[in-house]
């Protein structure tokens, strides 16, 4: 028993789902769903439907050249079964899955870093050209002009108490 | 005395037509269609339906013609001697005569179709090849020996007389191919007595030329003892005259006499009997001046023994001592019957014997874990974590919350604000009403109480404004105001009021009390409920708004389906 890939979106074709599709130069193709059963038929290309992940690699949204893809690779060269090598492959298996999810989110988070930036460059700009609509230029300066004001007297009154 | 109608007489068809008749009627009237998946009785049933159908038709319409012409002894003499005279009296009965034998003899259909299909299904025996006959008595081992011997399957049962016909089996000897032929058994009695069944050996021990395999049953378990199957074998002697014989003592594991023969002989016998009897014919000198066997001449004394590979030696050997097999799986199968598991595995070659019924575990998560599978996986994994490690360290991993200082918190929340803002005064702008011309903003009179409000959000200090220049302004312009309004709503005359004042609103006629009143107004809005939820003008109105919804058929196909659309 074999998880498949799909053609289309790259994802798993579990035992008795999706369609398997021959050519008549004996290349097999395998689908998940009769969505991606039917993009293929329309003949579109994966690498440019934005939904896949083909596109997605293609495109550089997602980590592609790494080595701890290199691990889930399909050889050819059979092995013999062999109880200690198993039990170790399991091990191994889920901690370079742990690897690679780490991996894989720290390149997205890479990638999204710069529109962080871009975010903090338009919140000034906003705000240094709309401040009008929640702040009026002049709100707090009547206080400030009393308060100025009080301010002043405060100091006469001080330097005629001096002068006297 | 028979009474005729001469004007009533059957039609006679001529030959043609009367074929062509009763061919058709035979096809309308009976059933046309059979399939090869039938049953082999039903298949037969219904060829001799048609047969019969056939025969009956003809039968029936000769008979009706014999039987509607007069015979010229049963009608008035002066009949008679008219239809002698224009017909001829002799001429006139031979033809009905003949009719008459056509009728009798179409009666045999019937017969000639069972023989028929019992001919189609008589063995094939070729009386010119070599063959082996085996006779005697019932129950001596003829059906049991040509089981053994060749791929027939003879039915054998302990009663006498199981075969009741003849029966051929084919085995390979020497690269030739043997007939044996299997007899029913023979009783000892003179052959007018004999019955069908024993005919049918007696006949074939006549005419084919074989090797005559006489079996005996020593142990007599057949019923005779050795003394009546020496008498039978006697009597058929005659029939075995210039034919090699073989007298074959069977079932001997029952009671022990050494075995007179083997297969082996009676074939070479024949062989050389056969050979015997060719060379004695004319045909053979036709051939002999074609035949010359070539001798090489000797070249030298080197002796050149044929040369014979050594797997052929082995196993030719290894056929002669007859090694014990192997046990096999069928052996197994049979001894353990209903226990028995099919384990393949246990055949498997791997380095440890006892992980040969290991479960392997397939998947994980999504994973084939067969993808994995790499002798060097180990090394890898190391070679990874410390490059992870190495990552780690250099700090790649940490969470990169960059401290913002307390400006840029605020500047966001501003702009956070702004944007709110700014989305409100969109919709606002929607909701508006435009009725007639566009007016400027300053045509609108605002409201004092919401001008302040809006100033108080922008954050101006709006108490104590009563003395400001925009709260005198609207005093002066409120009582203006006012009392164009009071002069606006002036009582009606009194004769319109008085009306009015008889009538009872509407709402209110014939309601005897307040809680009359107060249920009614439920019922009334209770009506009213759904159409107001639907936006509906009243009962009436049954109008579809929308009926192709949009969010029931656009959208981009997700992980559903479009079954629904």
């Amino acid at each position: 028993m074999r998880i498949e890939k799909c053609y289309f979106c790259s994802g798993p074709v579990y035992p008795g789902h999706g369609v398997m599709f021959v050519r008549n130069d004996c290349k097999t193709f395998r689908f998940c769903k009769s969505k991606c059963h039917k993009n293929f038929k329309k003949k579109r290309n994966p690498r440019k439907t934005r939904w896949t992940k083909a596109f997605r690699k293609a495109s550089g949204k997602e980590l592609t050249v790494d080595n701890s893809l290199e691990f889930e690779k399909r050889r050819n060269i059979p092995v013999k079964y062999n109880r200690e090598l198993w039990d170790k492959t399991v091990e191994a298996m889920k901690k370079v899955n742990e690897i690679k999810h780490k991996r894989q989110a720290r390149f997205i988070m890479n990638r999204l870093k710069k529109g962080k930036e871009l975010e903090k460059e338009e919140a000034i700009s906003e705000v240094k050209k709309n401040i009008h609509l929640i702040k009026a230029p002049h709100a707090g300066k009547a206080k400030q002009l009393e308060d100025k004001m009080v301010q002043k007297l405060q100091e006469d009154v001080d330097m005629r108490e001096e002068d006297e | 005395m028979a009474l005729y109608n001469f004007k009533k007489i059957m039609v006679v068809p001529t030959a043609k037509d009367f074929i062509d008749v009763t061919l058709s009627k035979t096809q309308r009237k009976t059933p046309t269609v059979v399939h090869k998946h039938y049953q082999i009785h039903r298949i037969r049933h219904f060829y001799m339906r048609k047969v019969k159908f056939t025969q009956q038709n003809y039968h029936d319409r000769l008979t009706q013609i014999l039987a509607d012409f007069p015979k010229l002894d049963d009608i008035h003499p002066f009949y008679a001697d008219l239809m002698n005279v224009l017909y001829d009296k002799d001429h006139y009965k031979l033809a009905l005569g003949q009719l008459n034998i056509a009728k009798n003899l179409i009666d045999n259909l019937e017969y000639l179709e069972q023989v028929r299909q019992h001919l189609s299904r008589l063995p094939s025996i070729d009386p010119n090849t070599r063959t082996l006959l085996l006779c005697g008595y019932p129950n001596v081992g003829k059906s049991s020996f040509i089981n053994k011997v060749t791929r027939a399957d003879v039915d054998v049962q302990p009663y006498a007389f199981t075969t009741k016909s003849l029966f051929v089996g084919h085995m390979d000897y020497r690269y030739l191919r043997w007939q044996v032929v299997d007899t029913p058994g023979i009783l000892d009695h003179p052959l007018e007595e004999r019955n069908t069944i024993e005919m049918q050996a007696i006949t074939a021990l006549a005419h084919l030329r074989a090797a005559v395999l006489y079996v005996m049953d020593v142990s007599e378990q057949c019923g005779h003892t050795l003394q009546e199957q020496l008498e039978l074998f006697n009597s058929i002697r005659p029939l075995f005259a210039n034919k090699p014989l073989i007298i074959v003592a069977n079932k001997c594991d029952v009671k022990k006499i050494s075995e007179l023969s083997e297969e082996n002989q009676a074939c070479d016998q024949l062989l050389a009997h056969r050979v015997n009897t060719k060379m004695k014919g004319k045909k053979v000198h036709d051939v002999l001046n074609r035949l010359h066997l070539a001798m090489p001449a000797k070249r030298d004394e080197k002796e050149r023994p044929p040369f014979i590979p050594e797997g052929a030696m082995m196993r030719r050997k290894a056929m002669e001592v007859d090694a014990p097999k192997r046990k096999l799986e069928r052996d197994l199968e049979l001894e353990l019957g209903d226990d028995y598991i099919l384990d393949l595995q246990k055949y498997w070659d791997l380095m440890n014997e006892d992980e040969k019924r290991d479960k392997i575990p397939e998947v994980w998560e999504g994973h084939n874990i067969a993808d994995f599978i790499d002798p060097g996986i180990m090394k890898k994994l190391e070679e990874l974590e410390k490059e992870e490690e190495l990552k780690e360290r250099a700090g790649e991993y940490d969470s990169d919350e960059e401290s913002e200082d307390e400006e840029m918190q605020e500047i966001r929340i501003l702009a956070k604000q702004i944007r709110e803002k700014k989305q409100l005064k969109v919709l606002e702008s929607k909701e508006k009403d435009v009725h007639g011309p566009r007016m400027p903003r300053t045509a609108t009179k605002v409201e004092r109480k919401r001008l302040e409000k809006e100033m108080g959000n922008l954050g101006l200090d709006m108490d104590d404004k009563d003395d400001s220049h925009y709260a005198q302004q609207a005093r002066r312009s409120r009582s203006v105001a006012k009392k164009r309004k009071r002069e606006a709503s002036a009582p009606p005359t009194s004769r319109t009021r008085s009306q009015s004042a008889s009538r009872p609103p509407r709402d209110q006629s014939g309601l005897r009390d307040a809680k009359m009143a107060k249920k009614t107004k439920k019922m009334m809005k209770k009506s009213q409920k759904d159409m107001n939820r639907q936006g509906k003008k009243g009962e009436a109105d049954r109008h579809v708004f929308d009926l192709k919804p949009k969010h029931l058929l656009a959208g981009k196909r997700k992980s559903g389906t479009t079954d629904r659309r």
